[in-house]
């Protein structure tokens, strides 16, 4: 067998023959053949000093190494919290039936697709989301599968094929979106409306006309926005209905004629989905993520995202112009390391990974040990389903982060430091390549940087699918080539990290508002925000919000801020229920509790937590004990399985209310997931243990009566599927669409006849209740 | 030197020292099963955690070093609550039986997996000791027995239940004299009324602690019931004498034709240390032994037998009427501990009944695995009729036919030994459905039940540290990991040099050794 693994050597020569390196070569295997053939991992034991314990125990604790072949196609299904909530797991369920996938398996029989779950995508206002290689359905419903995987071959092998395309086949080049909050109607947008109607029909465009709610410029109305396909959104102010013409030829007719009437007034680098009525589905590009939501009414600070949607992410040159690398400059030129630190403590910042460490005194006791080695860890290791603030700044702003090591190396005397990277962030890795690159040729790394003397390299690692890699022992661990199991601390990071040497962890963002701080003063920083929780945060803003995005806010900012001015409000007229803050770690802030201040302190007196950043609202149309379940499921899935209350714990508590949401919920349950959620608390051994009952623990504490209900039969939303019946009301005009888009046949073809349900065959897959043109399916 | 304080208790330990170390040189024990002597750290089961008195904080003591002032609480109410449910997380999840479900039946208690192993290796006076450990009875028994035993049995979901009863009888008929010698002689006295099969058996099972025993009955001969009710065609007499007569060998004295009264009693209770009644259904006799009672029978302790007369006890029939002759013999052994901790002047508790891990009913993907250590064969019945026994023969190949459901581990499973401490729920967290068992038994000398591992890691840090080529390792992650040899290479590979010192120091019965002890 020996022979024919040359492919094998040569990676063993790249990457080197230590445990160290095991990561790596296992991700450079699985690029080969797109598994981890067993023969292949025999092979590299017996070739290097790694063990076969070592080998098969690594291979099998990340999810990014598969065992067995996959198909040639990877449909990756996005269940994050945005998406799970527009029914994702539907969605999910659809596909496996699509491609008639027995339990255990993901691939079908023709070895062509494989399914997956991933847990974000980050394009979370397109939701639900999958993705079919490397193009992007957005909006996808559970009756359209059929649709994204036609629509996806027949993009096979189409070298430059249109990006944006309905299902149909036919092109959009864009769509305008016209304000219809009460203010916006008020003012004229009606009208407007009308006018914009009657361009784009005599002018033959192929342009999507939308809706959307308050945007919360109510000052500014009516607003018409304008998104081509390529290149930026507009928006526009206070439009006449004369002036409807001349703005949609700017944009739609060939150029030459710029006509340039319009006041551009904010880069509005975002997709608004308020309403769907697609036909077909939606595809974009890889690429395609989520941008910054512009700031309005002036709520937003740009810090870590300073210079949105203008900055070019690999320019060094534009970088610079914008004041990039200034701060080391002045660093270099007047700052001793002692007094960066001071200047950093003076700031006030705090740990943007979650937990609110203040990030100065990390710097302090890492600077104050002993040894000649110590070592600088970027962690970029997001894994949550619904955060990818980390990704955005890595991928859009990679010289920032770079710039906040250099800072922080110098600072503490580090000359060695890693960007730790999800492999699931394709384009962060290669962006951050590229700019270290740069940077190593324009002396912004290497040896002597900038004249000062200092030396600093900086590597990446990427990480492999472990969402507890975020915690920094089991990240340290990782790096080291292990499983990505955590440590008890003490000894800290801080004291004995990364092989055993001092090393400083810090998040991704806390890294990219560093530069900031030493450019402008510590004090400019902590201006921003509140006493003991100054400068922005970042949050990945989704859900049922009108107007999601990725928003930079100082801190203190109410939810009620966040929720109705920035995120525009609840979409479709809902009524806003409550917001799950900080992602699996997190906790439900309910809508009466809109005025907490967005802060550390504040958030974890609610049950709620920072955490990364993901901030999700919830209609009332939403279940908040299947929103427990599935953060709950989550981690349960993620717990690397070290201590018996987490590895156990989380299992159990899933257990309890998947049995809950199923209608097999009994007398005792809810009082036994509330001792047990407590002792996962209390027991578990690392920050994902401890934190992974908090969204039990806070819909238990606001939303009691939502479980008691289901315990007693009713789930009251209506989406715990174990809980409900579908059938037909009255208002049946007998059109046969819901027996057509049923996937099981549980509806029987009558033509105009009222339809009936067979609700022995029915698996609620919600395609009737989407089609029915007269709502009537009732759901009970 | 470190100083702190456990149990508020000032210790002094060498700088280094963990928690748990600390609580150990002072004498308090700390619970554990992640932790191994040899190896660092791994803080994995959680049982070790104390309290912080500082912050309040519970922290596992195996990975946290004791520092300067520390205040540590190893054994409050919370700490005690943590362990526990940390122990029933783990019995979630480990899936197998410590005793098996026959012996778990059996009123008596006998160790019939023993029994049968013994058979089945021809060592039929050993398994004739096995049985009178517990049942003094045998070859009665096994005549008369309705065999609750065999209605566990879980060959019982395979096929037929293993002959249990017809094997107790052979071993009964087969086995010969007293193969069990009563302890060194005491000074203790004790009366046994009634010489019925409680009776009997309390006799047996006091004289074998070395107490004197006068056995009274009103009767000539001893037997009780077993020589009245039941045919001769079933209990030939010439059984009940040879066994009743291997019984009174030990140094029974009875006394045959001897009616006690009320007078008769008291008397008795002078004379000696202790009294056991076990004379049959209450009557006009009994009743005036003032003895508190109801109109069914005596009211004694439910654990130790005891009377509301503190050196009278009172089992069989006389508590309340019944025709399962294995409940009175199994008393009679019973009330001997009973009685044994009365006379030592210790708390009279009687014998506990130690936790028993239970997964319930086996399932068919699982016959295939219990098989791999049992004979196919059908259930045997005796060539020459039910009235004659089993030939050797016939019972060796009968005893083959049990699945060894007894856990390898039963006398040292740190977890048993826990969740008795602790007193923990197996079924708290009984959530959803269990786990298949499968049972690895390729290896020379060693058996692996995965279901029972509860994912400490030790097997995986052992093999590493000495160096074994493939060794333990973990696959998969979180809830579902599990230990394996890397590659799926046979337990042989992965388990060398190291075999012997992993089966030692797994803390449950998941790795253990192929005979119940381990080779020499």
């Amino acid at each position: 067998m020996t022979s024919n693994f040359q492919n094998i050597d040569r990676i063993i020569q790249e990457k080197g023959a230590e445990k160290k390196s095991l990561i790596p070569i296992l991700q450079a295997i699985q690029h080969e053949y797109n598994y981890l053939p067993e023969e292949a991992l025999k092979y590299l034991a017996e070739k290097t000093s790694i063990t076969p314990s070592e080998i098969v125990g690594v291979a099998s604790f990340y999810k990014q190494f598969r065992m067995q072949p996959a198909g040639k196609h990877l449909v990756k299904i996005c269940v994050g919290t945005a998406c799970h909530v527009k029914g994702a797991s539907l969605v999910h369920d659809a596909f496996r039936r699509h491609f008639n996938l027995p339990q255990g398996t993901d691939t079908d029989d023709t070895g062509e697709y494989t399914l997956e779950k991933v847990s974000c995508l980050g394009c979370c206002t397109l939701a639900p989301v999958v993705q079919v290689d490397d193009i992007t359905y957005g909006h996808v419903a559970p009756d359209q599968v059929d649709k994204v995987i036609a629509d996806f071959e027949s993009q096979q092998g189409k070298k430059g094929a249109k990006k944006f395309r309905k299902a149909d086949g036919t092109e959009i080049k864009g769509e305008i979106r016209i304000g219809l909050g009460s203010c916006c109607v008020a003012s004229g947008s009606g009208e407007i409306e009308q006018e914009v109607e009657s361009v784009v029909n005599r002018s033959g465009l192929r342009v999507k006309l939308k809706h959307v709610g308050c945007v919360g410029m109510c000052h500014q109305v009516p607003l018409v926005e304008v998104v081509p396909n390529e290149g930026e959104p507009t928006l526009y102010a206070k439009v006449k209905p004369e002036d409807v013409k001349r703005i949609i030829e700017s944009h739609f007719e060939p150029p030459g004629i710029l006509s340039k009437i319009k006041s551009r007034l904010f880069h509005f680098a975002e997709e608004i989905q308020t309403d769907r009525n697609w036909d077909g589905v939606q595809r974009y590009e890889i690429s395609m993520r989520e941008k910054p939501v512009a700031s309005f009414l002036g709520n937003q600070i740009p810090i870590a995202t300073e210079y949105r949607g203008i900055i070019n992410p690999l320019d060094i040159e534009d970088y610079q112009r914008r004041g990039g690398f200034s701060s080391l400059k002045k660093m270099f030129e007047m700052l001793s390391p002692d007094q960066v630190v001071e200047e950093v403590k003076k700031s006030g910042i705090r740990g943007r990974g979650g937990a609110g460490f203040p990030t100065g005194v990390k710097w302090e006791f890492v600077k104050k040990e002993k040894s000649e080695v110590k070592y600088l860890i970027c962690n970029g290791d997001e894994g949550d389903p619904g955060a990818f603030m980390d990704r955005m700044l890595l991928e859009s702003y990679p010289y920032r982060v770079i710039e906040g090591m250099i800072i922080a190396a110098y600072a503490v005397g580090i000359h060695h430091g890693y960007f730790y990277i999800r492999a699931e962030y394709p384009l962060a890795v290669k962006r951050v390549r590229k700019a270290l690159e740069i940077c190593r040729e324009n002396n912004f790394l290497g040896n002597d940087i900038m004249g000062s003397g200092f030396d600093l390299e900086l590597n990446i690692y990427e990480g492999a699918g472990a969402f507890v890699c975020g915690e920094e022992t089991a990240l340290i661990a990782s790096v080291e080539g292990s499983r990505g199991f955590p440590r008890i601390r003490p000894p800290f990071p801080a004291q004995k990290g990364l092989w055993g040497h001092p090393t400083l962890v810090n998040n991704t963002e806390t890294m990219a508002q560093i530069s900031y701080i030493i450019r402008e003063g510590a004090e400019k920083f902590s201006g921003i925000g509140t006493h003991g929780n100054t400068g922005t945060k970042v949050f990945a803003l989704a859900g049922k919000v009108a107007r999601g995005g990725l928003i930079e806010v100082p801190m203190g900012i109410t939810i009620h801020e966040v929720v109705e001015v920035i995120g525009g409000g609840i979409a479709n007229g809902k009524k806003f229920k409550a917001v799950q803050i900080g992602g699996p770690s997190g906790g439900c802030i309910p809508a009466e509790y809109a005025d907490t201040p967005i802060d550390y302190e504040s958030l974890t007196a609610m049950g709620a937590m920072m955490g990364s950043g993901g901030l999700v609202v919830l209609d009332e149309t939403d279940c908040m004990v299947d929103m427990a379940r599935f953060f709950l499921s989550f981690t349960q899935d993620e717990s690397c399985g070290k201590c018996t209350f987490c590895r156990v714990g989380t299992r159990r508590m899933l257990d309890i209310l998947e049995n809950i949401t199923a209608g097999k919920g009994k007398p005792g349950d809810i009082e036994e997931l509330e001792k047990l959620a407590e002792w996962t608390k209390k027991g578990s051994l690392c920050g994902l243990g401890k934190t992974a009952p908090n969204p039990v623990i806070s819909t238990l504490k606001y939303f009691r009566n939502e479980y008691e209900a289901h315990i007693n039969g009713v789930c009251p939303t209506g989406k715990c599927t174990g809980l409900i019946t579908y059938s037909v009301n009255d208002d049946c005009i007998g059109c046969t669409m819901c027996a057509q888009k049923c996937p099981v046949d549980a509806i029987p073809f009558t033509p105009h006849e009222k339809h009936s349900i067979d609700t022995g065959l029915c698996i609620k897959c919600d395609s009737c209740r989407a089609a029915c043109p007269v709502d009537a399916i009732d759901v009970k | 030197m470190i100083k702190l304080k456990i149990n508020n208790r000032e210790i002094q330990v060498e700088e280094g020292t963990s928690v748990m170390k600390a609580a150990q040189q002072a004498g308090i024990d700390v619970p554990n099963l992640c932790w191994h002597d040899e190896l660092e750290h791994f803080t994995s089961c959680m049982l070790c955690l104390v309290k912080d008195g500082r912050n309040g904080k519970l922290i596992p003591s195996c990975s946290i070093e004791a520092t300067n002032g520390m205040d540590v609480i190893t054994d409050d109410d919370e700490v005690a609550e943590a362990r526990k449910t940390a122990l029933e997380l783990l019995l979630s999840e480990h899936v197998g039986d410590c005793e098996a479900p026959c012996q778990v039946a059996c009123p008596a208690h006998m160790n019939i997996p023993l029994m049968n192993r013994l058979i089945a290796a021809g060592k039929f006076d050993e398994s004739l000791e096995a049985v009178k450990r517990d049942i003094a009875l045998p070859a009665v028994l096994g005549r008369i027995c309705p065999a609750p035993c065999e209605g566990a049995c879980h060959r019982k979901t395979v096929d037929e239940p293993v002959s249990i009863c017809m094997l107790k009888r052979f071993v009964g008929d087969k086995g010969t004299g007293n193969v069990i010698a009563p302890a060194e002689e005491t000074e203790y006295k004790v009366a046994v009324i009634g010489a019925g099969p409680a009776g009997l058996a309390a006799a047996y099972y006091l004289r074998l602690r070395g107490i004197k025993v006068t056995l009274f009955d009103k009767a000539d001969k001893a037997g009780g019931q077993l020589r009245t009710e039941i045919s001769s065609d079933i209990l030939p007499p010439d059984v009940l004498d040879k066994e009743i007569a291997a019984i009174l060998q030990t140094g029974v004295n009875f006394q045959g034709g001897k009616s006690i009264d009320a007078e008769m009693f008291a008397e008795i209770r002078k004379e000696f240390n202790a009294v056991v009644v076990a004379s049959g259904t209450i009557g006009d006799e009994s009743s005036g032994f003032g003895l508190k009672a109801t109109p069914k029978g005596f009211v004694v302790d439910k654990n130790s037998y005891q009377t509301s007369i503190e050196n009278v006890f009172a089992i069989g029939n006389a508590l309340r009427t019944s025709r399962l002759a294995v409940r009175s013999v199994g008393q009679g052994k019973e009330v001997a501990f009973s009685v044994w901790q009365y006379l030592c002047g210790q708390p009279v508790k009687g014998e506990s009944r130690i936790f028993n891990s239970r997964f319930g009913k086996l399932v068919s993907e699982e016959f295939s695995e219990f098989m791999k250590e049992s004979a196919p064969a059908k259930r045997n019945y005796p060539d020459a009729g039910g009235d004659h026994g089993f030939s050797a023969e016939e019972a060796v190949a009968e005893a083959k036919r049990c699945l060894h459901c007894d856990c390898r581990a039963i006398d040292d499973c740190k977890l048993r030994i826990y969740s008795d401490r602790y007193q923990a729920d197996q079924k708290r967290f009984k959530t959803s459905e269990r786990r298949k068992i499968t049972k690895l038994t390729t290896h020379s000398t060693l058996v692996y039940e995965p279901q029972k591992c509860i994912k400490c890691g030790i097997c995986v840090r052992l093999t590493e540290k000495e160096g074994e080529k493939f060794g333990f390792t973990y696959v998969g992650r979180g809830f579902d990991v599990e230990m394996g040899v890397p590659f799926n290479e046979e337990l042989e590979q992965g388990l060398t040099e190291t075999a012997e010192k992993v089966a030692k120091s797994c803390p449950t019965g998941a790795i253990s050794f192929k005979t119940t002890c381990p080779p020499e």
